[in-house]
């Protein structure tokens, strides 16, 4: 029954999609020219722009540094409380449960929300990546925790090793890839996602994106298209360099 | 000479069920036991008893004259003086060979050096002591995890052996190994015994390997001792009736 059954429901919600939105179809014709035009603005890239560019880079960087820097510590607590092997489940249930509400709220919703808070620049900005970021990793962290072999560790206690012995030769060699590769996925996630905290005024190089297509300027626009590009191939590419290192 | 185990009428259940009846056995320093018994007698649980990782039993149990305790871990230098080979190995899959050996040290070490990998020259020697014997010098700095099943417990065994116990717990040490490995390995375990005058007690479920290398052999079956000889007394008959059944034993000779 079931494959039907989706299938049917898949065509169904497409046509809807397509018959009731108000898409304006009409005005697809007129775009072309149009998206050519802009195109055409934005070439070539007006590179004298290039010190704003870098500053706000610089800020982007810094609030994804910090942000997950800050999720990081706030995540390695709650993930102990998150943790079925710790805690009894009347802790890690309402727990997990508050992380995914966390994980559902949209960065932006909360990027404006902090503004609202703090006002303009990095700093509201640093505190939404914080709190988004923490719904994901404390819950990955506290995974990391659960799947802790234990008789590793009981073989190092039963040799007499003290607890934070255990806790350094057994668990910790066991925890640390995964917490590693998960912190710098979690990194390169900030990172691309801070790009637009500044189209809410939350700081970075947001702010001039959401400036120049505003005020018509293409050619400044496209210059800082091309350094947001660059910067997230960096990123990926050292986060592609560093996944290798952890097994 | 205080006996390095002393087991007084001790029992164990999991879940109502019995896994250990009235057990009672001294064994002296200097003495190698070797414990068989078919699959589900109770071996490892009596093992894990005499490590002091079984909780909820029932009875006296003394280890190296300490009085052990059915609700608590014993205390970290006694811990430290019992050697024990685990039937699953329990390395840990990320360090290197060399450093699941020197887990065995910790026991011995003060807490803090040990946290950031500062190991004594003693430690060292000891390691790499383990390793030649077990022949694993080779083998030193790959990963655990990149070893075969003969290989991880030749490491576990040398860990048991860098940790310089008073008393060597061993599960099955030899059931992973190749003939010439597990006589070994065998030798060299119950050599230590003899020559250093430490207790040994190892499970197997070879009867003629155990025969060669214990000075004793305990046969146990559904949680009982069902026989307890020198090892030059051990019949087939015993052995068979350990792995057969009384009935099924006397099925086969009707047959033949
Ligand atoms: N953790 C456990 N929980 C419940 N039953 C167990 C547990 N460990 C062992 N048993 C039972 O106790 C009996 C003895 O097991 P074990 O000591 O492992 O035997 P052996 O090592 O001789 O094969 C078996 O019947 C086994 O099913
Ligand atoms: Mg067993």
């Amino acid at each position: 029954m079931g494959r039907s059954v989706i299938w049917g429901a898949l065509a169904l919600a497409i046509l809807w999609s397509l018959t009731s939105a108000d898409m304006g179809l009409e005005k697809l014709p007129g775009a072309g020219p149009r998206l050519t035009e802009f195109l055409g603005r934005m070439i070539p890239p007006d590179l004298s722009i290039w010190p704003e560019v870098l500053r706000g880079l610089a800020e982007t960087l810094r609030i994804a540094i910090l942000g997950t820097l800050f999720a990081v510590i706030l995540s390695a607590g709650l993930a102990v409380l998150a943790a079925e092997t710790l805690v009894p489940p009347a802790i890690w249930r309402p727990v997990r449960g508050l992380l995914a509400v966390i994980r559902s709220i949209p960065l932006i919703l909360v990027a404006m929300l902090m503004v609202g808070a703090v006002g303009l620049g990095p700093l509201p900005g640093i505190l939404a990546i914080t709190f988004h970021a923490t719904g994901m990793l404390a819950k990955f962290y506290s995974e990391a925790i659960d799947n802790v072999a234990a008789a590793p560790v009981a073989a190092l206690e039963s040799a007499g090793a003290s607890r934070t012995q255990q806790l350094r030769w057994a668990i910790w060699p066991q925890m640390a890839p995964v917490i590693l590769r998960d912190t710098v996925f979690r990194f390169e996630l900030n990172l691309r996602e801070s790009l637009i905290l500044g189209i809410v005024g939350a700081g970075g190089i947001g702010l001039y994106v959401q400036t120049y297509v505003r005020s018509f300027q293409y050619d400044k626009a496209a210059t800082v298209t091309l350094a947001i590009v660059g910067l997230v191939l960096l990123s990926e590419a050292l986060n592609t360099a560093l996944q290798k290192r952890f097994s | 000479m205080t006996a390095v185990i002393a087991l007084d009428a001790v029992s164990h259940c999991f879940d109502g069920e019995a896994a250990l009846t009235n057990l009672s056995l001294s064994v002296q320093p200097g003495e190698s036991v070797a414990l068989l018994g078919p699959s589900g007698a109770g071996k490892s649980t009596m093992l894990a008893l005499l490590d002091g990782r079984l909780r909820g039993w029932q009875g006296q149990a003394s280890v190296l004259g300490n009085q052990l305790s059915a609700t608590r871990s014993p205390a970290r230098e006694i811990r430290a003086d019992i050697g024990f080979i685990f039937q699953e190995f329990a390395l840990v899959d990320r360090l290197s060979v060399y450093q699941n050996v020197m887990n065995g040290r910790l026991g011995r070490m003060k807490s803090w050096p040990a946290l950031w990998g500062r190991f004594g020259e003693q430690d060292h020697i000891c390691v790499t002591r383990a390793l030649q014997d077990t022949g694993l010098s080779d083998l030193a700095h790959r990963r655990a995890d990149r070893l075969s099943g003969g290989q991880r417990q030749r490491v576990a065994i040398a860990r048991c052996l860098a940790q310089d116990p008073e008393l060597i717990l061993a599960d099955e040490p030899v059931s992973n190994l190749d003939p010439a490995h597990a006589e070994r390995i065998l030798g060299l375990i119950t050599g230590a015994a003899r020559s250093r005058g430490i207790g040994v007690i190892f499970s197997s479920h070879q009867p003629d390997l155990s025969r060669r290398f214990a000075d004793r052999i305990l046969g146990l079956r559904d949680g009982e001792i069902l026989f307890d000889k020198r090892s030059g007394r051990v019949t087939s008959e015993d052995t068979d009736g350990l792995y057969h059944g009384a009935s099924a034993a006397t099925g086969l000779r009707v047959v033949s």
